[in-house]
């Protein structure tokens, strides 16, 4: 992988009439990540990817994919012949069986893993004969996950991927989809609103919010910069606003004031210690604290 | 892979189809012997006005079986059922199954939006030209059946107008499903138009010579051995802006 990036969007913007899907987001996924693009439903994610794959146009703004340009139609080809893609709705063709799919979908890729394809059919027990529109949930996901990872895709691009799946299913797939991550050099770049299912698997993350990144970055920098800082005082909490970079949001109730600090805790703590505060707590934040304080403070 | 999922998609419109041209051109065929037994009571229809005159003119051109073959199949049964036909397999496609499911699923692959619609055309245009070609070519094979001959010249000849015309119907009702994503508004609206083309040319007198159907059934050829070269030529042009009108409204879509 030569680019340091799979995929770049910058100020990307897309408008339905006079609905603002996308407001100027910008995001750069690292060849090789597991990227978790985390947001409430409606906040622009699955618009993001529909543009990633050329299935819609950018109002204005930048969208890359392999350094390809999403919107012209040849690179979205191009785009799309290295790219495994799940839909939210797993999204297949009904009217054919389980066989036929598979066949179909081996004929645009010359570099289909046949190896692969059997290891799936048997791992996730896929019944050849039946019809597409006869699987259930679960089955359908685990057929739509066979189809993306045998085709040697280098970027995977998942729209929350166990949307409607059982505890056991989402296991197994979010599972075999880490396990095949661990074996093939690629990208995984998926969608969701599940906190714990990002935490789970990711090693990079975005949230986005009303189609704008509030956060991105590694998963590991953000639990180290992110810090809640607890303040009690004798009496009720002062009204005051904080000089030092990175206070992402100040809370107080009664006595007590919540700092939560994204950029380290060390300048914060200085100007709240000079507040006379009778105790001094620093807690670590954990991806769904982070994702409550961020989107949260934009409402 | 792209034309065997058309294939699919259509395949049992196409069938059924195939099915029933044949069995009606088979019963036109037959047709010709109960019509030629009443030919003698003929002259005791006593019609006036517009229908008097269509009625003569029907009974004139029946006395020949190559004018009964003309009218029964060329101008009323295939150019009535094949444009229900073409219609019907113009409908459909990418769009329309976005409702159904599957859109997704196949814009993901790597093929262009162009290419998924030229192949979709493709295929229904080549399904259509097997249905009104085949059964057409049961005429000149089954005449013998009945002691009769059909030149196998003029069932190409009148298949292949029926085809170039009525292909303006599919590419009608193909850009109509570009535009409505439910498979019943374009299948409906292409068929009005039908409709209401076939009603001005039995209407108002003059339009006829100029109607798409007049062009299908190949008239011209019937009665002066030439091909309506005009009307393929205008009927062909039509398809291919309505084609090109599909494509352009596919690429500019978003999903």
């Amino acid at each position: 992988m030569s680019d340091p990036f799979v995929i770049e969007t910058a100020d990307l913007r897309k408008s339905y009439g006079g609905v603002e899907a996308l407001r100027g987001l910008t995001v750069r996924v690292p060849a090789g990540s597991i990227y978790g693009f985390l947001g409430k439903h409606g906040a622009g994610k699955t618009t993001m990817i529909k543009i990633l794959l050329g299935m819609a146009r950018p109002t204005s703004g930048r969208a890359l994919v392999f350094g390809l340009p999403a919107e012209t139609e040849q690179q979205s080809v191009e785009i799309r012949r290295r790219t495994g893609f799940v839909s939210e709705d797993k999204d297949l063709d009904d009217s054919m069986t389980v066989e036929e799919i598979i066949r179909f979908t081996r004929g645009f890729y010359p570099s289909w893993r046949v190896d692969l394809e059997q290891q799936y059919l048997r791992t996730f027990e896929l019944p050849l004969d039946r019809k597409v529109r006869k699987l259930s949930r679960g089955t359908r996901t685990k057929l739509a996950l066979l189809l993306a990872l045998s085709r040697a895709a280098r970027l995977l691009i998942l729209d929350e991927p166990t949307s409607g799946l059982d505890p056991a299913v989402t296991e197994e797939v979010l599972q075999s989809l880490v396990a095949h991550v661990a074996r093939e050099e690629m990208t995984v770049f998926f969608s969701s609103h599940h906190i714990a299912e990002v935490d789970q698997v990711a090693d990079h993350v975005a949230i986005i919010d009303r189609g704008r990144a509030v956060i991105a970055g590694g998963l590991d920098d953000l639990r180290e910069g992110y810090r809640r800082i607890q303040l009690v005082f004798d009496g009720a909490a002062p009204d005051v606003s904080f000089r030092a970079p990175g206070v992402a949001r100040v809370r107080c109730e009664g006595r007590v004031m919540t700092v939560v600090s994204s950029d380290g805790a060390e300048r914060i703590l200085e100007e709240a210690r000079a507040l006379g505060p009778r105790s001094v707590d620093v807690f670590p934040v954990t991806l769904k604290e982070i994702f409550l304080e961020t989107v949260s403070s934009e409402d | 892979m792209l034309w065997y999922k058309s294939w699919l998609d259509t395949r049992w419109r196409f069938l059924i189809g195939l099915g029933l041209l044949m069995i009606v051109a088979c019963g036109t065929l037959f047709d010709y012997v109960a019509t030629r037994q009443l030919m003698p009571l003929a002259g005791s229809i006593n019609a006036t006005g517009e229908i008097g005159r269509r009625i003569k003119e029907a009974i004139e051109l029946e006395r020949e079986y190559r004018g009964f073959v003309w009218l029964q199949w060329f101008r009323q049964n295939l150019s009535q059922m094949g444009t229900l036909f073409a219609v019907l397999l113009g409908s459909g496609g990418l769009l329309s199954r976005a409702s159904g499911g599957g859109a997704l699923y196949m814009l993901s692959l790597p093929a262009s939006r162009n290419r998924l619609a030229g192949v979709r055309a493709a295929t229904g245009l080549a399904e259509f030209l097997v249905l009104v070609v085949v059964p057409s070519l049961l005429l000149p094979l089954l005449s013998p059946a009945i002691g009769q001959r059909y030149s196998i010249v003029d069932a190409l000849v009148h298949s292949g107008c029926l085809f170039v015309a009525g292909a303006a119907f599919f590419s009608l009702a193909f850009l109509l499903s570009t535009v409505f994503g439910d498979p019943w508004r374009p299948l409906l609206l292409a068929c009005f138009v039908a409709l209401a083309l076939a009603a001005s040319e039995a209407t108002i007198q003059g339009f006829s010579r100029f109607g798409i159907f007049h062009v299908m059934s190949g008239e011209v050829y019937f009665r002066n051995g030439q091909l309506p070269w005009l009307g393929l030529l205008a009927t062909t042009a039509v398809s291919a802006a309505l084609l090109y009108g599909a494509t352009r409204n596919l690429a500019r879509q978003d999903f």
